[in-house]
């Protein structure tokens, strides 16, 4: 009797407490949010992971999207690609998040790429990547090939540069990229002696690999250097570099010593944004470029309260494990952060959080404001943005030198470009 | 009569040159003015163009401020707007005094009192690289007279590779009036290179003989142009002179390449032997596998770090909760520059003190339990890490360069880096220290006595543990000084160490165990046989492989190393 009567309360209890759940879930809407915040990665992206909880915040003091608040479920991928994927499933199959944003690397990408695909869920992926992919279930807000490198080449081809070195780490986006401006190059004309950095042939002479890459944390550039100094003994060369994360202290360290400046031999690197400046002696590298979608540098009153705003939501916030104190806003954090209201825009057009109708209602067309301008949506999952070019200053910052309104982001190039 | 005669010319010619230097100010200055006016970019590149050729000395200060954000446009209460260089040290309300960039002279309020203006408060007149490029050439003409060498030869260099013959005259009248070999070396490179574009194939064949005479690599791009212009022009005697002038820069190139090779694998070597020097003696000569040798490398380079810091603005630390700041010295130029030159003997000292630390707390129960010591020192390693990242956090630190290690000095296009200059005579001292104390010092003696035989040693009356403690303490105060070093060419991080640890190990091992010698030498070859490698394969990773798979059949052969200490002891 007394053992039927504890299940009937049990039983109630449970009743009690799914109703309690149900209610709550009405309020909010979870939304995921997968980065490393451990390992070798950390550094890069807990400053997305900050500048999300930021935005959510943000949207939530306004009364949240279609009503609801958003609930973040925060998971950690620790550097480590298959756990990448097992945190997306328990993201899409556990939590039953709305949309998650997250990944950095490539790498991580394509491996939690079949989690979404097979859950039909979705994911926005806020860092610059090589392209030849276009998934149903990835809203690419990072730069395509074609919104950070190619417009690189455009503004070194006007400087007059006739001589191009291609220097990276070896992994699938810096060896894709190249691989893609290499068949770029050759359609603006430049000639194949022209491009340093050595390739690769298979047996039929076909190219499968262009410049020169080093494994991650690589220490001994001299012999590099003295490559690139003989190949800019002319005067009229740059250097492409898709160098990642440390390697670029002992490559700049190493180019100054050689007596190589930005005047005789610029450099731009497509992975060095203000973020990465916390670890990088910024006056060596004085002069030399970055290409972004965004910089803090951008003079408009939507960037300076943009960086106002999550300034003092740092200063403010309780969450756990945000550095506090020197922190920057860089193109990658505002493409997480547009993403969101992209998102938003997205969830409010369809009315409704299912992912089969926000994508239809996602390729639409949406545009937002965001720091470093308009962005819009394509059909293609991708987003057309401004791009920017800068030339770094001793403090860290850059100053914009060149700016491409409005360019379309473009996954497929490779084979695009046709050689003259 | 005579005498009076030559003074009237003398000032007559003296009232012409001021006078037309007089007039050329003025107008470079409103050229500026100008140009620092222009709505767009291209009005202010064609207006800084039309400054080419002139020789005013106005040109250089003002471009140069112009370049460093220090030329401004003040807006006068009348609306119409006026670039202004300031000058001068900020008083307290941040004003500079500010001159006219128009006439030069300083700025009047409408009442006529010169004007102060705040630096911030005003807007920088912008400038991007095609812009810097055009004050670039406008410079290059006017450094062709500069006295500073390396401006002048880059500014000769410059001229010669944009191949444009209106810029032959000047260069021509340079020539004649240069007294420096490699300025004029650069002035005949230069001459040629624009020779090459002559129309005259005598003069084509001239410059391509002085090309193959002078054989400098920055002309191999030039040549082949020119190669390829006599080939479609069915020219064969300039092809052939070009084709001979290729191969002399061809052979020039070859000899670059193998000297700097040498240089690059000796400096190569020089780092190894600085990072591993401190392991020949806990590993090699203790018999310590001492896991934690990268993290006493990182506590040298943290120390560099801090020592830094203090000679700059301070340091703010907050460890495990407790918040404090060092408070620096505040320096500037050279005194700043110096601060590599305290953190030397600071970073032995610290990482020497870490080392008898970690001696007395956890290796001198281990002397005899190699297998215990390895797990005990990778424990205080992993400690160090973690350690080095509550006090400093995750991220590197930025170790600036001081500027007499950043720059070099090239000799026949070899480039010698002062950073590897000096790490090379570096690895040359200590190693020579190293060898005076162990054969020259009573306590070289005692570390020979007891780490030939420990117990006989003691039986002799000799203080075993401290000779322990203090042999440990050297070599790990040696891993310092590699680490004051690395930071100057490398990453400061908590993981510096675990990147040097396999290297250190590698380098002894193949050296031969306990033998000093032995190190130098195998720190001398990987560091060669790598560069040669990275030269001939043109692949970093490949290079890195090929001699990683030759140490592992060089040990095959001799597992002992390349010098294989003798010893009576049965271990040995």
């Amino acid at each position: 009797m007394i053992t039927k009567f504890t299940t009937l309360l049990a039983a109630g209890a449970l009743a009690l407490g799914a109703s309690f759940a149900t209610a709550h879930a009405a309020e909010t809407v979870k939304v995921g949010v997968l980065h490393s915040l451990s390992g070798t990665m950390a550094i890069s992206e807990t400053s997305l992971r900050d500048v999300l909880l930021f935005t959510f915040d943000e949207i939530n003091a306004k009364g949240g999207i279609l009503g609801k608040k958003i609930e973040p479920v925060v998971v950690d991928g620790a550097s480590n690609w298959p756990l990448f994927a097992e945190k997306a499933k328990q993201l899409l199959e556990q939590d039953k998040v709305a949309v998650t944003f997250g990944c950095w690397t490539s790498v991580s990408r394509k491996s939690v790429l079949p989690v979404y695909e097979k859950n039909n869920g979705l994911l926005f992926y806020p860092v610059q990547y090589e392209g030849e992919e276009e998934s149903q279930n990835v809203a690419y807000t990072a730069e395509a090939v074609n919104q950070q490198a190619t417009p690189a080449v455009d503004y070194y081809l006007a400087e007059g540069k006739k001589k191009f070195y291609l220097l990276g780490t070896d992994y699938v986006y810096p060896q894709t990229t190249n691989l893609v401006l290499l068949e770029y190059l050759l359609s603006k004309g430049v000639k194949l002696e022209n491009i340093g950095g050595g390739f690769k042939r298979d047996e039929s002479g076909k190219i499968i690999a262009a410049g020169k890459y080093t494994p991650f944390s690589h220490t001994d550039y001299q012999q590099i250097i003295a490559e690139i100094k003989q190949f800019a003994a002319s005067g009229d060369a740059c250097v492409i570099s898709t160098l990642n994360g440390d390697t670029n202290v002992p490559f700049f360290k190493e180019y100054a010593a050689a007596g190589l400046t930005a005047e005789k031999c610029p450099v731009v690197s497509f992975s060095i944004s203000e973020d990465e400046f916390r670890g990088l002696p910024a006056k060596q590298l004085v002069g030399q470029l970055g290409c972004w979608t965004y910089f803090q540098s951008i003079n408009t009153p939507a960037n300076k309260k943009f960086v106002a705003d999550f300034q003092a939501w740092l200063k403010t916030t309780k969450a756990p494990g945000v550095v506090k104190e020197g922190r920057v806003t860089c193109s990658p954090m505002v493409l997480s952060y547009v993403g969101v209201y992209l998102w938003k825009a997205a969830v409010e057009k369809a009315g409704s959080f299912d992912v089969d109708k926000v994508r239809a209602a996602y390729k639409t067309g949406l545009s937002f404001d965001g720091p470093g301008g308009k962005v819009t949506t394509q059909k293609n999952m991708h987003v057309t943005k401004n791009v920017f070019i800068g030339e770094t200053k001793a403090d860290g910052q850059f100053k914009i030198v060149k700016s491409f309104d409005n360019v379309y982001g473009e996954p497929w190039l490779k084979g695009q470009f046709k050689a003259k | 009569m005579n005498f009076f005669n030559r003074t009237v010319r003398l000032l007559a010619f003296a009232a012409l040159t001021l006078g037309f230097v007089a007039h050329a100010a003025d107008s470079a200055r409103a050229i500026i003015a100008k140009a620092a006016l222009a709505e767009t970019l291209a009005q202010r590149v064609e207006t800084i163009t039309s400054l080419l050729g002139s020789g005013d000395e106005s040109i250089a200060g003002l471009l140069a401020a112009w370049k460093e954000d220090a030329l401004f446009v003040y807006t006068a209460p009348d609306g119409s707007k006026i670039p202004v260089q300031l000058y001068g040290d900020k008083d307290d309300k941040d004003s500079q005094t500010a001159t006219r960039v128009d006439s030069g002279k300083p700025l009047l309020s409408p009442a006529g009192k010169p004007l102060r203006l705040v630096a911030s408060e005003l807007s920088a007149v912008e400038h991007t690289s095609a812009l810097r490029r055009a004050m670039k050439a406008v410079l290059d003409l006017l450094d062709l007279s500069t006295p500073d060498l390396k401006k002048r030869i880059s500014a000769i260099q410059t001229l010669g590779f944009a191949q444009d013959a209106e810029k032959l005259a000047a260069l021509q009248a340079r020539q004649k009036i240069e007294s420096v070999p490699s300025a004029q070396l650069a002035l005949r490179e230069a001459i040629a290179l624009i020779g090459l574009k002559d129309a005259s194939p005598e003069v084509k064949l001239a410059s391509l003989n002085e090309l193959a005479a002078l054989h400098t690599i920055g002309s191999a791009d030039a040549l082949k142009a020119a190669l390829a212009d006599a080939e479609a022009a069915h020219h064969p005697s300039l092809a052939a002179a070009a084709r001979l002038a290729l191969n002399a820069v061809d052979s020039h190139l070859t000899t670059v390449n193998f000297f700097g090779t040498l240089f690059r694998g000796l400096s190569l070597g020089s780092i190894l032997l600085v990072v591993a020097l401190g392991l020949a003696i806990t590993f090699g000569l203790m018999g310590v596998i001492n896991m934690a040798h990268g993290e006493m490398i990182a506590v040298g380079a943290y120390t560099t770090y801090v020592v830094q810091n203090i000679f700059g603005t301070g340091l703010a630390l907050s460890p495990f909760g407790f918040s404090f700041h060092l408070p620096g010295m505040n320096t500037g130029g050279w005194l700043y520059e110096s601060y590599f030159i305290f953190a030397l003997p600071l970073s032995f000292l610290s990482a020497a003190l870490v080392g008898i630390a970690m001696e007395r707390a956890v290796i001198q129960w281990l002397y005899r339990r190699p297998l215990e010591s390895l797990l005990a020192t990778w424990g205080v390693s992993l400690f160090l890490q973690q350690f080095f990242r509550r006090v400093f956090g995750s991220n590197n630190v930025q170790v600036s360069s001081p500027s007499y290690l950043s720059d070099n000095w090239t000799f026949n296009d070899i480039i010698f880096g002062w950073n590897r200059v000096f790490v090379i005579g570096f690895a040359g001292l200590i190693v020579l220290g190293v060898w005076l104390v162990l054969t020259r010092t009573s306590l070289g003696l005692l570390i020979r006595a007891v780490m030939q035989n420990r117990n006989m040693a003691a039986c002799m009356g000799v203080r075993t543990e401290r000779v322990n403690m203090l042999t440990f303490g050297l070599g790990s105060g040696l891993a310092g000084l590699a680490g004051a070093f690395l930071s100057q060419i490398g990453n400061v991080g908590p993981s510096l160490g675990q990147s040097y640890i396999v290297d250190c190990f590698m380098t002894v091992v193949v050296g031969g165990v306990g033998n000093l010698p032995g190190t130098v030498v195998s720190a001398f070859g990987i560091g060669l046989a790598d560069q040669s490698l990275q030269q001939i394969l043109l692949n970093p990773v490949l290079g890195k492989i090929t001699v990683l798979v030759a140490i592992i059949l060089f040990l095959q052969w001799r597992p002992a190393g390349i010098f294989v200490t003798k010893s009576r002891s049965l271990e040995g």
